[in-house]
């Protein structure tokens, strides 16, 4: 399936929507549901920061996990231990040593191996970077971080507190909105274009003049700074940061979160985001139902969906279209 | 000093055979079919669980033939749902690019640790080795159970079958053909489709038969899928993705590792094992052992 484009007079009223949704929810939920909105918003950056690799420059990484959790790490650290710093700063830095990671993985892997074996080579650091993260005291090895207090930012004529009421949520809101037209822009622009086709045809791409271990190299860069500036965001707002973040399972959720919404889409990861925070609410006391759901979910899309829920939706519009124009009851 | 050196190989074989056990059908589907199975680990998780629920019956003490025969019953029944999974699944996706294949095996993975979770439930469950194995040997300083020696006996006998199988029979010659070329093997007349089922049968088995056999190696839970399936893939890819001797040697080669790590980094487990692993791979993405793959 070609990789759809998205143009601004659609996007942007989508946006807007996704965030009118967002806004609205802390005025008609009660707090639980506040807390798994902010999740899910962070999932919406963190799946489609994941498929920007994907979809876009034919990386599949099965590490995103480790990106994540660097992020939530960092910030979690900086923001108990070093307390002093601004809030921008510490998501700057972990943003930093998210896309440090993914230069160092890149460097190493990128070149010499793509398709599974990147895959393989990915899961294999980042069960690395676990056991990592499970044994350094000052990451307070299998328990984790915990304490991390919401931020106050300092915007000089007046502080923005972060730990009053529903104002961190907010603050998702407004930062993944913010990291989601980012991505839009990357997405849509000539970096994105060429992306684009080094991946459906390396060769050509390469006799065009475009540099492709580069660019891949700088796509799975972006894809893992932003992953880890999710991360970042998110620790706050859990408060604590655990190993589990790290642990290669966790990896998996942008790639389910993409494929059940359709790689090929922009928001294809935000619509698998928010379809799979809905299912997680509704089996949340059922043990081993969500597992089996979503096991049998990500196989029935593999096999009989493959664009995921737009794609099925774009080929119902197709259709339905064709069926009602009257060229085709001309032809019939 | 000459114990330790002992005790050091000794449990180095012990990790290795284990994982062998679990990795012999992981390569093995891998070099015919070219999936890379990540469900593996959840069928071999079943094939434990099952073998669980067949000896439960003897009570406490279980005696040696009780506790082959329940391996077996396990291998049968994961080779019958590999029936299932190559019909439903990997059939399915033979033109569909090994990107999505991956995926669709981590859903099967997931779907394994439902199913485990809802029969079985989340609590750890174990089985004790049968009462012929109870005791322990002691060889220069070493202290060595004879379930142990039993778990590592058991990991060369299916190395040997499976090298005698693939390189001294015919139908180990067929396999090799369409591990080459399944086009031209289907032109000059083997029923590929056919050979095809059958490794995915013969590699189910052989997860129902690690589980069986490993059930008393270590306590049952969920989380058992996802640790067997991790050791499993570094030695899959370690040895040359799809070679089952490449496997035999990388299990022992990652078993030493392990062994070493565990005895002088005792508190850093797993940092080595993975480090190597990533290690082998950017040197050698296509693994060590890759120019003898045998099939």
């Amino acid at each position: 399936m070609s990789i759809a484009r998205v143009r601004p007079a659609v996007f942007l009223p989508l946006l807007a929507l996704l965030v009118a949704g967002a806004l609205i929810v802390p005025h008609v939920a009660n707090r639980g549901v506040v807390f798994l909105g902010g999740v899910v918003a962070i999932n919406v950056v963190f799946g489609i920061a994941f498929n920007l690799a994907f979809a876009k420059a034919g990386i599949l990484s099965f590490g995103n996990a480790m990106f994540f959790a660097v992020g939530a790490y960092c910030a979690g650290y900086l923001v108990t231990q070093q307390n002093h710093l601004p809030f921008v700063v510490i998501l700057l830095a972990a943003a930093g040593c998210g896309g440090l990671l993914a230069l160092v993985t890149g460097l190493l892997a990128l070149r010499r191996a793509s398709g599974v074996y990147f895959a393989v080579i990915t899961l294999a650091v980042g069960a690395l970077v676990h056991v990592l993260i499970m044994k350094l005291d000052f990451l307070g090895r299998n328990d984790g971080l915990i304490g991390v207090n919401r931020p106050i930012i300092d915007f000089g004529f007046f502080d923005l507190d972060l730990a009053r009421g529903d104002a961190y949520y907010y603050f998702i809101v407004a930062s993944c909105a913010l990291l989601v037209t980012l991505m839009w822009v990357l997405w849509s622009n000539r970096f994105g274009r060429s992306l684009q086709a080094l991946k459906s045809d390396p060769m050509r791409a390469s006799f065009l003049g475009i540099d492709i271990d580069r660019k891949r190299l700088i796509a799975l860069v972006l894809s893992g700074s932003i992953t880890a500036l999710a991360g970042a965001i998110y620790a706050p707002w859990a408060q604590i940061v655990t190993p589990e973040l790290a642990h290669w399972s966790f990896s998996t959720m942008p790639l389910l979160f993409t494929l059940l919404g359709g790689s090929a889409f922009f928001l294809g990861p935000a619509v698998g985001a928010i379809l799979f925070g809905l299912l997680e609410y509704a089996t949340r006391s059922l043990v081993g139902i969500s597992d089996l759901l979503v096991g049998g979910l990500l196989l029935a899309v593999v096999l009989s969906v493959p664009g995921g829920v737009l794609g099925l939706l774009a080929t119902l519009l197709a259709r339905f279209r064709a069926s009602s124009s009257p060229q085709r009851e001309e032809r019939a | 000093m000459a114990g330790d050196l002992i005790t050091i190989l000794f449990n180095a074989m012990i990790w290795a055979m284990a994982t062998f056990l679990v990795a012999s059908g992981l390569t093995l589907v891998f070099g015919i079919l070219h999936v890379l199975n990540f469900s593996h680990g959840g069928f071999f998780m079943i094939g434990g669980y099952v073998a669980y629920t067949v000896l439960s019956t003897f009570g406490a003490e279980i005696p040696l033939w009780a506790y082959l025969a329940a391996a077996l019953v396990a291998s049968v029944a994961m080779g019958g749902t590999g029936i299932a999974v190559d019909t439903l699944v990997f059939r399915r996706l033979k033109s569909v690019d090994g990107v999505y294949v991956l995926i669709a095996t981590y859903a099967l993975l997931l779907v394994c640790d439902g199913v485990v979770k809802l029969i079985w439930g989340l609590n750890y469950l174990s089985v004790s080795p049968p009462r012929e194995l109870l005791d322990v040997l002691f060889l220069g300083g070493a202290i060595m159970p004879t379930f142990s020696i039993f778990v590592v006996v058991s990991g060369v006998v299916v190395f040997l079958a499976l090298d005698v199988v693939i390189n001294r029979t015919s139908a180990g010659r067929i396999l090799q053909v369409i591990a080459v070329d399944p086009w031209m093997a289907g032109i000059v007349g083997i029923n590929v489709s056919s050979v095809y089922r059958w490794t995915v049968i013969t590699g189910f088995a052989l997860a129902g038969l690690a589980g069986g056999l490993l059930v008393a190696n270590q306590s049952l839970s969920p989380d058992l899928a996802g640790i067997f399936i991790l050791q499993a893939f570094g030695v899959v890819i370690v040895g040359g993705m799809g070679s089952v001797r490449g496997a035999f040697v990388a299990s022992i080669f990652l078993g030493l590792v392990e062994a070493l790590s565990a005895t002088y980094l005792p508190n850093y487990p797993g940092v080595l094992f993975f480090a190597t692993i990533a290690l082998v791979l950017i040197v050698r993405p296509e693994g060590l052992l890759s120019r003898q793959a045998t099939s």
